[in-house]
């Protein structure tokens, strides 16, 4: 596993975020956007994962990495649990949303507006 | 401490129950036994507690009047009021000869013009809450004279004035008398106003010198007064300070100028209330606590004179303004007026006990006058207005009779009571020098002013009398048409009409009413309208025939006539009185006032100046009605018209205080609260949501924005971490 | 959870579980919420009949840690300054409720909301610790103002909103003054604490100023500005007017009877104690404010078109009085200005809950509209005019008492010429009392006198039994406090002197905080039950008067000096 370097982990997470960044700025329809977040997100799950693996010691006895060296991947279980979370509320806005005005189209809400 | 003295209790207790019995049960009582009956059962309930206080007062003067003289104040305490650290008052009650005196003046006429009142008020509607009002006016007077500190005077104090208000506005229907009412209420405030500054200064005072502040319940009168004459001893300054801010008070209650003003106003109340309070008991109360607080005043020349002169002054005043006057109600509340200058000259001189003997012999020919027009108003259909009298003689003999002993006794008439308490109060004024302010005998020229006004009160009391019972001609059968628009009863017909077809036609238009705040129409249909407005009495006209008062109404008339007749005589006779009120040492400091002038035959100038008054105001009017003084108010001459006016004093005031205030008001809060404060708040809101606004422009409102500035934003902080790397910013 | 936290919280139990019944239980939801007010008076009077007049100590406290490390804990308890307070809240809650029986639009909120303004309200007065009481004070804002916008009359978001950021505006600075007093109180002792008591005990000792007694006068005004708002004093009153015109019927007795007596309670609890260097310099001013107020609040009343408008500025004039009181620091205007923020919220509580009942009837309050009702409802013109004479403050009623201690207490220290005050102070404030007739009298003729010509009157009802019963209950307390006050004088008492002594007695003198035995006596002299500071005995005038600085001796010369020297 370690014979993948680095930078192919990073690459990859960068590449995910670029297309999630992309298409949260230019797609129309929320899921889609939802979709794209959820890319962002996993991307940085997957750079914490690779750092957390990268940077911690490995207890010679036991095989295991230190509990100490394991926030990066409690961070991720953390990210995921916000996220599932962050999907049912907006999910939930956009179904009271259609419901209210039969469309979804992003460009057609601007409820925020100053 | 009681010996035996603890009924007293009791005289306050009586009117308190009738009170409340009224109050609670009055309207009951009359629906359920029926009007007659029931008016009957309530109008015995309201009289009996004030007569069995009065049997009860009675025994207790007798029982203090056995003991020694120095010895005669006892203090019965009933509970603890105000208990505080460093203020106790109790509520305790004082019997000592002022306050016993006052206790049967108050029960004694209080009974009798109750009993008045139970034939007078017997077509009114509202019977049980006249009697509520009245009966609660009786405790509170009570209080005040028999309340042992200052505070539980002013509880009294106040509690009179709300009962004036409440009687004065007794036919509220009428707006006028409302504001009558109001005014009185007002007036008296600012008297209050004095008085409690006063009270607040003898606690300072008493307070801040070292030597007293241990004593327990400072202010009740046995440790207060004592107290006050050492720590005045030395400080006439202070001693005037608190004497004039008393006599406020005492000018508001005891309508003195310029707080007179509310006295005439107040003779919209039904006639028993202003033979009570407004002749009899309340307005005396100023006097009363001029002789409860005498220490004070007689360290004080100079509040003496004050005191003297605004009594002199108020007394010429309003006599003169009597002469204006066409309503025979107007003349005797002016005369009262009058009368009460003359007690606080008497005060002024330091003749206290004169101040009081003329308080009981005025309680007796006042009420006397005012029951007796009462008796007159009765016959004439309610109207007041003299002119519309004449020859009555022949109609009402008694009330007749008795009102020309009255009149006699106000003039002054030797041998009648108003002349002993007339003549001890002129007597005192110009023998002593108490009064003076700088060597300036103030208290002798309000004597001599005085006399004068004791000619002029013959006269205009000569002058109602005659155009009242006398002159032969019979007017009301004689008034021009158009006086007949001014007649004024209560003023009730605009309310009486009850409008039911208006009701119909506009009806409440607020949804359906579920709560069931509002009759229904067949409600209304099938309620009796009868009980209310029957109260509807014949205009005075050309048929109009007058009727002798029925005996419930001509008995008080009878005994206060006798009481007018001999009172006087007895309570002079001896010094009976004064040596009650004052016995010798009980004058710390000004040792007996002698109330004989001497040099001057004081006997023959006061009967010059009664007879003087009679016989020209007898002469003046024996005729008739004169011209100048007719329906026609046009026609009168400028005296007349100025003293009808009050001489412009009464508008004055008002132009100045109620619409100056209203103004004033009105500017601030237009002005100050509106532009000023909530113009800063808002303002601030304002720019606060300008600022917002300008912001605003780049909140669009479309979410790819947002996430395309969060990206900006992002990419910013991660540029300028590099910068900062690169340059050794960071660490 | 002892019998405090009880209290306090019992409301937002209720209003907890009041959230689970449905919307459409309109009548279930109305009788739990008075249930539930019921059930909180109820347990309130157990806080009477534990509570001891004899100590001027917090008694009943509980500590709960909240954050220990900060010194900020869940700590309440109840002296005699809070403890009329919070039976008054918890009474005025029963009657506000009831009356809401005729609120129809959005009961299960409206009940809710109340419910928890009730927690609130107690909080603020049975915090000991400042951040608690912060919370609190901050708290109860939200459902007044939620109340006064979703349920007012037409302008209801203006006045909502003026209402939340004014005061809210001003409390900052109290947190602001409040996080400073914390932050001394560790510099000096080397640990935080909010907790009032150690604050004060610091205070009492003369420790916790010395470094920073420059700082002093902003640190009070930081507190002042905040309850003078809340008050309020002019001229931060135009909040007030607006506020109660708008506000439902409950809210209007919410708002008069306990929502501003948090400022005066402020006052007390915060002002007096702890500030006691700079506070003869700030007397004055705050004096000044309150005749001003007092003056200025009873002549505009006097031209208002609206019984409510009118009410609410007659309020401006009566917080004056209580102010007046406060502010003299003799012991008698202390304790009138405490009894009159009782009578206060009790007179003008009922006064807006006559007017709630003629306005549910007419839908307005406005004069020209009525006229001639003692005809058509005698008994509600009876009732009001027993109310209005105690507003006016006649003697016999429970406002005379308040106003004529409070007079008292100005012109007894206005007389001896502490802090500068003069004469003009309580004779000015007197014409406050002949104002207050004009402007009542006038609304009672408006309303009542005269001929009854509007046909929509002429169908009115009187009142129903129970609304009777509601405003009898009042006017009981009316005529209590009238004739016997010493059922609500004596528990205060101790407390207040206690707060006085803290405010007039230079260090070392003042009552000790950290000995609870320790107790100042009633009789008058000085009370040493316990052990006192440094064996000294405290300049406790049992009389109102301080009458030991007229001979200074050893120990007193400094008092003597700070007042003299401020004359």
């Amino acid at each position: 596993m370690l014979g993948v370097p680095l930078v192919a982990y990073l690459s990859l997470g960068l590449f995910m975020f670029s297309v999630g960044v992309v298409g949260v700025v230019v797609r129309r329809n929320p899921i889609v956007i939802f979709m794209c977040i959820e890319l962002m997100l996993n991307s940085v799950n997957l750079t914490f994962l690779t750092f957390a693996r990268f940077h911690s010691s490995v207890n010679p006895q036991t095989g295991l990495a230190a509990p100490s060296m394991m926030a990066g991947q409690m961070m991720v279980i953390f990210v995921m649990a916000v996220a599932a979370a962050e999907v049912a509320v907006g999910l939930g806005i956009i179904m009271a949303i259609f419901r209210l005005r039969h469309t979804v189209d992003i460009d057609e809400m601007n409820l925020l507006k100053g | 401490m009681e010996n035996g003295f603890g009924s007293i209790a009791w005289v306050l207790y009586l009117p308190i129950i009738g009170f409340l019995i009224q109050a609670f049960f009055g309207k009951k009582v009359v629906d359920s036994m029926g009007i007659a009956a029931g008016r009957r059962v309530m109008g015995t309930l309201a009289v009996l507690p004030i007569a069995l206080g009065f049997v009860i007062g009675l025994m207790l003067v007798l029982k203090l009047s056995a003991m020694e003289p120095a010895a005669r104040s006892v203090v019965v305490p009933l509970f603890n009021w105000i208990d505080v650290m460093g203020l106790r008052l109790p509520f305790e009650l004082i019997v000592d000869p002022l306050s016993m005196t006052m206790v049967l003046i108050i029960t004694g006429i209080g009974a009798l013009i109750h009993l008045y009142a139970t034939g007078y008020m017997a077509e009114e509607p509202d019977y049980p809450r006249f009697f509520t009002y009245l009966n609660l006016f009786i405790a509170s007077m009570l209080i005040l004279v028999l309340g042992n500190n200052l505070a539980l005077l002013f509880i009294g104090w106040e509690g009179v004035g709300v009962c004036s208000y409440l009687l004065i506005g007794f036919w509220y229907k009428d707006l006028a008398n409302s504001k009558a009412a109001n005014k009185a209420f007002i007036v008296n405030r600012i008297g209050d106003w004095g008085l409690t500054l006063g009270l607040f200064l003898i606690v300072a005072l008493l307070t801040t010198s070292p030597s007293l502040v241990k004593a327990d319940r400072y202010l009740s009168y046995d440790q207060m007064l004592p107290a006050l004459q050492i720590a005045l001893a030395h400080n006439h300054g202070l001693a005037t300070a608190i004497a004039l801010l008393l006599f406020v008070g005492a000018c508001g209650k005891s309508a003195q100028f310029p707080l007179y003003l509310w006295l005439p106003d107040a003779m919209a109340g039904p006639t028993p209330v202003s033979a009570l309070i407004h002749a009899a008991t309340m307005v005396t109360s100023g006097v009363v606590l001029l002789n409860r607080m005498h220490i004070v005043f007689e360290m004080s020349p100079t509040a003496s004179a004050i005191v003297a002169v605004i009594g002199a002054f108020t007394a010429l005043f309003a006599a003169l303004v009597a002469f204006g006057q066409t309503d025979i109600k107007k003349v005797l509340a002016y005369s009262t007026v009058s009368q009460l200058g003359f007690m606080f000259v008497a005060c002024g001189a330091g003749g206290y006990w004169a101040g009081m003997f003329h308080v009981t012999t005025h309680a007796f020919f006042k009420a006397l006058l005012f029951l007796g027009s009462g008796a007159v108003i009765h016959a004439m259909a309610h109207n007041q207005d003299m002119r519309n009298y004449g020859n009555l003689s022949k109609y009402l003999k008694i009330t007749c009779w008795s009102m020309v002993i009255g009149w006699l006794a106000i003039s002054g008439v030797y041998m009648f009571s108003g002349f002993y308490s007339k003549e001890a109060i002129i007597g005192t004024a110009l023998a002593n020098t108490h009064a003076n302010i700088e060597g300036y005998q103030l208290g002798q020229y309000s004597g001599w002013t005085a006399l004068f006004v004791a000619f002029l009160t013959a006269m205009y009391m000569t002058r109602m009398m005659v155009l009242t019972f006398f002159s032969g001609e019979e007017r009301w059968r004689l008034i021009p048409a158009k006086a007949h628009a001014d007649d004024h009863g209560h003023g009730t017909d605009i309310a009486h009409g009850n409008h039911l077809e208006a009701v119909h036609e506009h009806g409440h238009d607020h949804g359906p009413d579920v709560h069931g705040f509002f009759y229904t129409d067949e409600e209304l249909h099938a309620m009796e309208h009868g009980d209310h407005d029957d109260h509807a009495h014949h205009e005075l006209d050309e048929t109009h025939q007058p009727h002798e008062v029925p005996p419930s109404m001509w008995f008080p008339l009878v005994c206060l006539a006798a009481l007018s007749l001999f009172g006087g005589y007895f309570m002079s006779h001896n010094e009976v009185f004064r040596d009650w009120l004052y016995p010798e040492g009980k004058l710390p400091i000004l040792g007996v006032v002698s109330a004989e002038a001497e040099h001057i035959p004081l006997v023959l100038y006061s009967s010059i100046a009664a007879f003087g008054g009679l016989i020209i105001g007898g002469l003046w009017y024996m005729r008739g009605l004169p011209k100048a003084e007719g329906w026609d108010e046009s026609k009168w001459n400028p005296f007349r018209k100025l003293a009808g006016r009050q001489f412009g004093f009464d508008a004055a005031m008002v132009t100045t205080t109620v619409d100056g205030g209203a103004e004033l008001g009105r500017g601030l809060w237009q002005g100050f609260d509106v532009k000023i404060v909530d113009g800063i708040v808002n303002g601030s809101a304002g720019l606060a949501s300008y600022l917002g606004k300008g912001i605003s422009w780049f909140q669009t409102g479309y979410i790819r924005m947002y996430a395309l500035m969060m990206l900006f934003g992002g990419a910013g902080i991660l540029g300028w971490f590099l910068y900062a790397m690169k340059h050794g910013g960071v660490r | 959870m002892g019998i405090v936290s009880v209290v306090t919280f019992l409301p937002m139990i209720g209003a907890l579980l009041l959230m689970l019944v449905p919307e459409k239980q309109v009548k279930f939801v109305r009788a739990g919420a008075l249930f539930t007010a019921v059930i909180t008076f109820a347990a309130s009077l157990f806080l009477l009949r534990n509570f001891s007049s004899n100590t001027f100590h917090f008694q009943m406290a509980e500590v709960l840690p909240w954050i220990p490390k900060w010194g900020i804990n869940y700590r309440v308890g109840v002296d005699g300054i809070s403890l009329w307070l919070i039976l008054l809240s918890t009474f005025l809650m029963v009657i506000a409720i009831a009356f809401s029986y005729y609120v129809d639009k959005r009961v299960k909120s409206y009940m809710v909301l109340l419910l928890l303004l009730e927690t609130a309200m107690l909080g603020v007065f049975v915090s000991m610790d400042m951040i608690l009481f912060y919370t609190f004070f901050e708290f109860s804002l939200i459902p007044m103002w939620l109340l006064i916008s979703a349920w007012g009359g037409e302008r209801r978001m203006y006045a909502g909103l003026k209402f939340f950021i004014y005061t809210f505006a001003g409390s900052i600075f109290m947190l602001i003054g409040m996080i400073f007093l914390g932050y001394q109180y560790s510099t000096i002792t080397g640990h935080y604490s909010f907790n009032i008591v150690d604050i004060q005990a610091a205070v009492a000792n003369g420790s916790f100023w010395a470094s920073a007694i420059s700082l002093q006068p902003w640190v009070f005004w930081s507190f002042a500005i905040a309850f003078m708002v809340k008050c309020p004093v002019f001229p931060f009153h135009t909040w007030l007017p607006d506020a109660h015109v708008e506000a439902p019927t409950a809210g209007s007795v919410i708002l008069a009877g306990i929502l501003l007596k948090m400022g005066t309670y402020g006052f007390l609890r915060f002002c007096l104690p702890l500030f006691p260097e700079t506070l003869p310099a700030q007397v004055p001013i705050i004096m000044m404010l309150a005749v001003v107020g007092i003056i200025y609040g009873a002549v505009v009343a006097a031209v208002q078109p609206d019984l409510k408008k009118l009410i609410a500025y007659s309020s401006v004039a009566h917080m004056g009085f209580i102010l007046l009181g406060i502010f003299s620091l003799t012991h008698i205007g202390l304790m009138g200005g405490a009894m009159q923020q009782l009578n206060h919220g009790i007179s003008t509580g009922a006064l807006f809950l006559l007017v709630g009942l003629i306005y549910e009837r007419r839908h307005t309050r406005q004069f020209k509209d009525f006229g001639g009702l003692k005809a058509q409802m005698p008994i509600f013109a009876a009732l009001f005019l027993l109310i209005m004479l105690s507003s006016v403050g006649l003697p016999g009623t429970n406002g005379f008492i308040g106003e004529f201690m409070a007079m008292m207490g100005a012109f007894e220290a206005s007389y001896r010429g502490s802090f500068g005050l003069t004469m003009a102070i309580p004779v000015i404030a007197g014409f406050g009392v002949v104002l207050a007739a004009v402007y009542l009298l006038y609304m009672f003729q408006q309303v009542f006198y005269g001929p009854n010509t509007n046909p929509e009157n002429k169908r009115l009802k009187d009142l129903k039994p129970w609304e009777i019963g509601l405003v009898c209950s009042l006017l009981v307390f009316v005529f209590w406090g009238g004739l016997y006050p010493s059922t609500f004088l004596k528990p205060m008492e101790s407390s207040i002197q206690a707060a006085r002594l803290m405010a007039i007695n230079p260090a070392g003198q003042r009552p000790s905080w950290e000995d609870d035995t320790q107790a100042i006596d009633l009789d008058g002299t000085v009370g040493d039950k316990g052990s006192l500071i440094a064996g000294q005995k405290i300049i406790a005038p049992g009389n109102l008067h301080l009458t030991e600085k007229l001979e200074p001796v050893g120990g007193t010369t400094l008092h003597a000096q700070r007042e003299t020297g401020a004359r």
